[in-house]
């Protein structure tokens, strides 16, 4: 099992200054007004360290999506400042902002994360193709053997299991070599075995690449593959746990705080 | 550009929609202007053998934007034809006077009555055409004709201004038309207006030998003389052509925009996810125009070698329709087929413009979000432009009575479009109680239920359904409930201004003879056209012959009458008349003693004669009752509109029926997983089957009740403005016919387009 390092510097919830992958300060997120008004987020701060591997977890409607989509640009935080790779996105126009999410940013989603119409290695190639970048020779078809699916590169997604889409899709989020991965329930949708090798390849991601990893997620056993684990409630911050956590901690964790 | 193919290629059936639509619309603008540009004006064949033609000179350009010529008299013809005969390579000159005359066959006039107003001709002017003389010799005084396929020496009946006539045969010709002796031509026709060159001689030099007094056509020019009934016919036909290509345009477009919004609407997730992993607002919007190009040069593919293949057979329907002249052909246009393509082009992204930026407008976020969810139906710039539309339709209706009565027609039908229009922007509004009312009864009923939620929940899905009806049944019923309402109203109208109980009425011939009107008791007003300077401007002038006029009466509408005018005549002699008295018609009629207008045309015909007793039976007349008389009047025009209408709605409800069956294969297809549930709570084909067919049903119901409502609103408003116009009480004809016949095929298209995709599914497991 892997170790983690014990450099506190890399505990970024303390020490902002450094450079970081991705930081949130203050943020705020609020869906709807007046009566009906939710406070998804509430004033959060969180520092992504680079090349870190980080879980969030928590219990349901805490704001561990809202998290994820405000850091990484896909939705604008309603108060706070987000900083993806040195970059403030407050002021960005929207394709400022799109430019800015497909240089720096890789996404996987639960689900639903390849366009039907294209096969995997056009998928994989897709993001370069809008930023009109030529991908490196090679560079495609090693990213799919990298994921175990250099077989299946003419394949569309109606033709490739669940997990295999999602490796696919991990593929793509890493060809661009961006500053960040978000992961949204990636295994979400997953049967054991599949999780498992969605996690691994996200960990060696991490361990090889130095590809800064950040993961919303349910699973115990999948939060402990992370350097870090942070426990969001109510929009907040309830909790975290550095260095190597194991599964069973992390649940004893979780469980204190649904009942709190 | 790769992708957008690759996006087209992989979901075809979402783009289906667009490509049939582009399709039909390139294949219509190809055919219909190929036809168009076929129809061009020809050299008369009469005029085939003369290469140059001089044309007796314009008085200037009327009111309708045409020139208005004099006519030569006899002596100026022969004078001028004298001097060009002088000009170098001219062989002959030949004057080119023309007259009414009809064969007459066991006692009825036979042939096209309008073309016979120029059937008689003078014998010189064979040479005009190169024509030959196959057996005799030329006619050489009165009574004496050559003609076509018909031997020398035989007697035929002919009807001519002055009347009956029994004529000797002297010639076989195989030339159009009845040629009689130069002088005697010259008598009956009166003026001149055409000599023709024969020989080879140079346009320039012809043009200065005759200076003011000519204006000459050489060459391809002498198409702008082509004979007034063959120009009037392919006008006609050419009026068709273009409702039929705007018509096709605009629909083309809404299908074209609704297949996109649709297919915009099922494709949010994609989008979302495109935006997510970095495609600009800008790169979304490309894509989808990208796409359409795609589907429009497929389109269009299909669609140009279709419309060309199919306006060479409409052709001769045209011809026999009236309206193309006979010998019409059709040639290969690629100018025509070009544009009709690009066209297809411009149709596509017009109708995904909407789509396209609505599109790129999606949040990245929607990627994430379960696709189908239904939207709000009703979006801001389409509550704004639904009630713009809706309240310049009303604005429009309200102001009906205020505006000038030759506009009000046209002003309602606009107002209606408007309103039309509205009705569909804003359906999604009333769709929701609408549908609640429809569905009470069987609320109870699992199929009912499943229909009233499932249309409640979709609503736009309904409300794309409903426009199409909406637009066809309001459209149809709109325009037969106005032409019926109108003929109706100008039938009552006309009838009550006629003070007579009899008519005697031209029995297939353009008018009546001077021999049938001198033996009927009644006024006989003669028609011929003349030119009127007043105020020291030259116009064309529609004039009528009265007995018991002593001068020229001009119209009340007229300003600055003068005390006396000078009247052109059409044998080309100008005459100095006092001007005794006002008309109540319109400012381009004139009136004339009867006596003066026949001396100066001997060709003119009696349009009618309003008995005063009875009639005497003769050639080419008829008598008819006031009633049968503008029945007939009404009736030539009524068969050209009618063909109008049932052209126009044919295409519209074509169009129609592949909107609604485009959305609801569509929405069938993207509702899989809805009726997967149905089938696993216990449901069978048929249930879903019963629920797809409810649906498709309630949309038409929906969209047939607002475009019905819309239209009898808007035909009430045009009744009170046309009561208004005519000042006396008018039924409103409301279609009820046409309109079910519009509905049924709705109704059949989309239960069939709901229930198509459910059967397939059926078949496939
Ligand atoms: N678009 C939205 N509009 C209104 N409220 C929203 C919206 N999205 C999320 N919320 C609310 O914000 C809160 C946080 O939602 P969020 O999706 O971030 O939760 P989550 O932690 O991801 O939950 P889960 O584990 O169920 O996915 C919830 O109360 C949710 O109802
Ligand atoms: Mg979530």
């Amino acid at each position: 099992m892997w170790r983690a390092p014990t450099d506190a510097k890399l505990d970024g919830m303390t020490i902002t200054s450094m450079k970081t992958a991705v930081e949130l300060r203050a943020v705020s997120k609020i869906y709807g007004t007046g009566a009906g008004a939710v406070t998804a987020l509430d004033a959060v701060d969180v520092a992504i360290a680079p090349a870190s591997f980080t879980a969030i977890m928590g219990p349901s409607g805490s704001g561990k999506s809202t998290l994820l989509h405000c850091a990484a640009g896909l939705d604008r935080a309603t108060s706070g400042d987000v900083v993806i790779d040195g970059v403030p996105i407050g002021g960005l126009s929207e394709r400022s902002l799109t430019r800015l999410r497909r240089e720096r940013v890789g996404f996987v989603f639960q689900a639903f994360n390849l366009i039907p119409a294209l096969t995997a290695e056009q998928n994989v190639v897709l993001p370069q193709r809008l930023a009109r970048r030529k991908p490196q020779p090679g560079a495609v078809r090693a990213m799919l053997a990298e994921v175990g699916l250099a077989d299946r590169a003419t394949h569309r997604p109606s033709e490739l299991s669940g997990g295999q889409q999602q490796r696919v899709a991990i593929a793509r989020a890493l060809v661009s070599r961006p500053a960040v991965l978000f992961a949204d329930e990636p295994t979400g949708a997953l049967d054991t075995s599949a999780s498992r090798d969605v996690l691994r390849l996200l960990r060696l991601a991490v361990d090889r690449h130095a590809q800064t990893v950040v993961m919303v997620t349910h699973d115990p056993y999948a939060a402990a593959h992370a350097d870090r684990v942070i426990l969001l409630k109510d929009g907040r911050i309830a909790d975290h746990l550095s260095g190597p956590a194991d599964a069973a901690e992390i649940a004893v964790r979780m469980t204190r705080l649904e009942q709190r | 550009m790769s992708l957008a193919w690759t996006m087209v290629r992989h979901r075809f059936a979402a783009f289906a929609g667009t490509f049939v639509a582009i399709a039909l619309g390139v294949a219509l603008i190809a055919g219909a202007g190929t036809l168009f540009a076929s129809s061009q004006p020809q050299v008369s064949e009469r005029y085939e053998h003369s290469p140059v033609l001089v044309h007796s000179p314009s008085v200037g350009k009327g009111s309708d934007g045409y020139d208005d010529y004099r006519a030569w008299t006899p002596s100026e013809a022969r004078a001028l034809a004298v001097r060009l005969e002088q000009v170098p390579g001219v062989r002959a000159a030949v004057p080119d006077p023309s007259f009414y005359i009809q064969r007459v066959i066991n006692g009825r006039a036979t042939g096209d009555a309008e073309a016979a107003k120029a059937q008689g001709h003078a014998w010189s002017s064979v040479a005009l055409g190169g024509y030959r003389t196959i057996m005799g010799a030329a006619p050489e005084k009165a009574g004496e004709v050559a003609l076509r396929g018909v031997a020398p020496g035989s007697r035929v009946e002919v009807l001519t201004a002055r009347g009956p006539e029994t004529w000797t045969v002297t010639a076989t010709v195989d030339a159009p038309g009845f040629f009689v002796a130069d002088d005697e031509a010259q008598a009956r026709a009166g003026g001149v207006r055409v000599i023709g060159l024969t020989g080879n001689p140079q346009a320039a030099v012809v043009r200065s030998v005759a200076g003011a007094d000519g204006l000459v056509f050489a060459g391809g020019e002498r198409t702008k003389l082509e004979e007034e009934s063959v120009s009037r016919i392919r006008w006609l036909g050419a009026q068709l052509i273009i409702a039929m290509v705007v018509l096709g345009v605009f629909v083309a477009v809404f299908v074209v925009a609704s297949t996109c919004a649709l297919g915009a609407a099922q494709r949010r997730r994609e989008i979302g996810l495109l935006r997510a992993i970095g495609a600009t607002p800008g790169q979304v919007v490309r894509l989808m125009y990208a796409e359409t190009v795609v589907v429009a040069v497929l389109g269009g593919a299909v669609g140009v070698p279709l419309g060309a293949l199919v306006a060479p057979l409409l052709a001769p329907p045209l011809v026999d329709a009236g309206l193309e002249p006979a010998g019409f052909a059709v040639t290969a246009q690629p100018l025509v087929l070009t544009a009709a393509f690009l066209t297809g082009m411009l149709v596509a992204l017009a109708g995904v413009w909407t789509a396209a930026h609505r599109s790129s407008r999606v949040p990245a976020l929607d990627a994430l979000r379960d696709a189908a969810v239904e939207r709000r139906a009703m979006t801001v710039p389409r509550w704004i432009i639904g009630l713009l539309t809706a309240a310049g339709g009303a604005a429009l209706t309200i102001a009906l009575p205020s505006i000038p009565a030759m506009q009000q027609t046209t002003a309602a039908l606009g107002a209606a479009m408007l309103l039309l229009v509205a009705a569909a922007l804003l359906a999604p509004v009333v769709i929701v109680p609408l549908v609640r009312v429809v569905t009470w009864p069987w609320r109870r009923a699992a199929t009912g239920m499943l229909v009233r939620e499932g249309t409640l929940t979709g609503v736009r899905r309904v409300a794309s359904t409903a426009a199409p009806v909406l637009l066809t049944v309001g459209f149809a019923t709109l325009l037969t409930g106005t032409i019926a309402t109108i003929e109706q109203a100008t039938r009552i109208d006309e009838t009550a201004k006629i003070p007579a109980a009899m008519i005697a009425a031209p029995d297939g011939t353009p008018g009546l003879s001077e021999a049938a009107v001198t033996r009927q008791p009644g006024d006989a007003p003669l028609v011929s056209d003349v030119l009127l300077t007043v105020g020291g401007k030259t116009l064309s002038y529609q004039a009528t012959g009265k007995q018991g006029l002593r001068g020229v009466e001009l119209s009340k509408d007229l300003t600055g009458r003068p005390a006396q005018v000078e009247v052109g005549f059409a044998d080309g002699s100008t005459v100095r008349l006092p001007v005794t008295g006002t008309h109540d018609g319109p400012a381009e009629l004139v009136d004339l003693p009867r006596g003066v207008l026949r001396q100066h045309n001997p060709d003119a015909l009696t349009e009618s004669v309003l008995l005063d007793g009875p009639a005497v039976a003769a050639a080419g007349m008829k008598v008819l009752t006031v009633r049968q008389y503008v029945d007939a009047r009404i009736g030539v025009e009524g068969r050209i509109i009618d063909l109008f209408l049932i052209v126009l709605i044919t295409l519209t409800v074509g169009y129609t029926g592949l909107a609604v069956a485009n959305t609801l294969l569509m929405a069938t297809a993207g509702r899989r997983a809805e009726f997967r549930a149905l089938r696993l709570a216990g449901g069978g084909t048929g249930d879903v089957l019963r629920v797809t067919t409810g649906e498709a049903l309630l949309s038409v119901a929906v969209g047939t009740v607002l475009g019905g409502g819309v239209a009898t609103a808007a035909l009430a408003g045009m009744k009170r403005a046309t009561e208004h116009e005519l000042k006396q009480v008018v039924d409103l004809v409301v279609p009820w016919g046409q309109t079910l016949t519009v509905v049924l095929a709705c109704a059949v298209i989309a239960v069939v387009a709901a229930g198509a995709p459910v059967l397939r599914r059926q078949q496939a497991t």
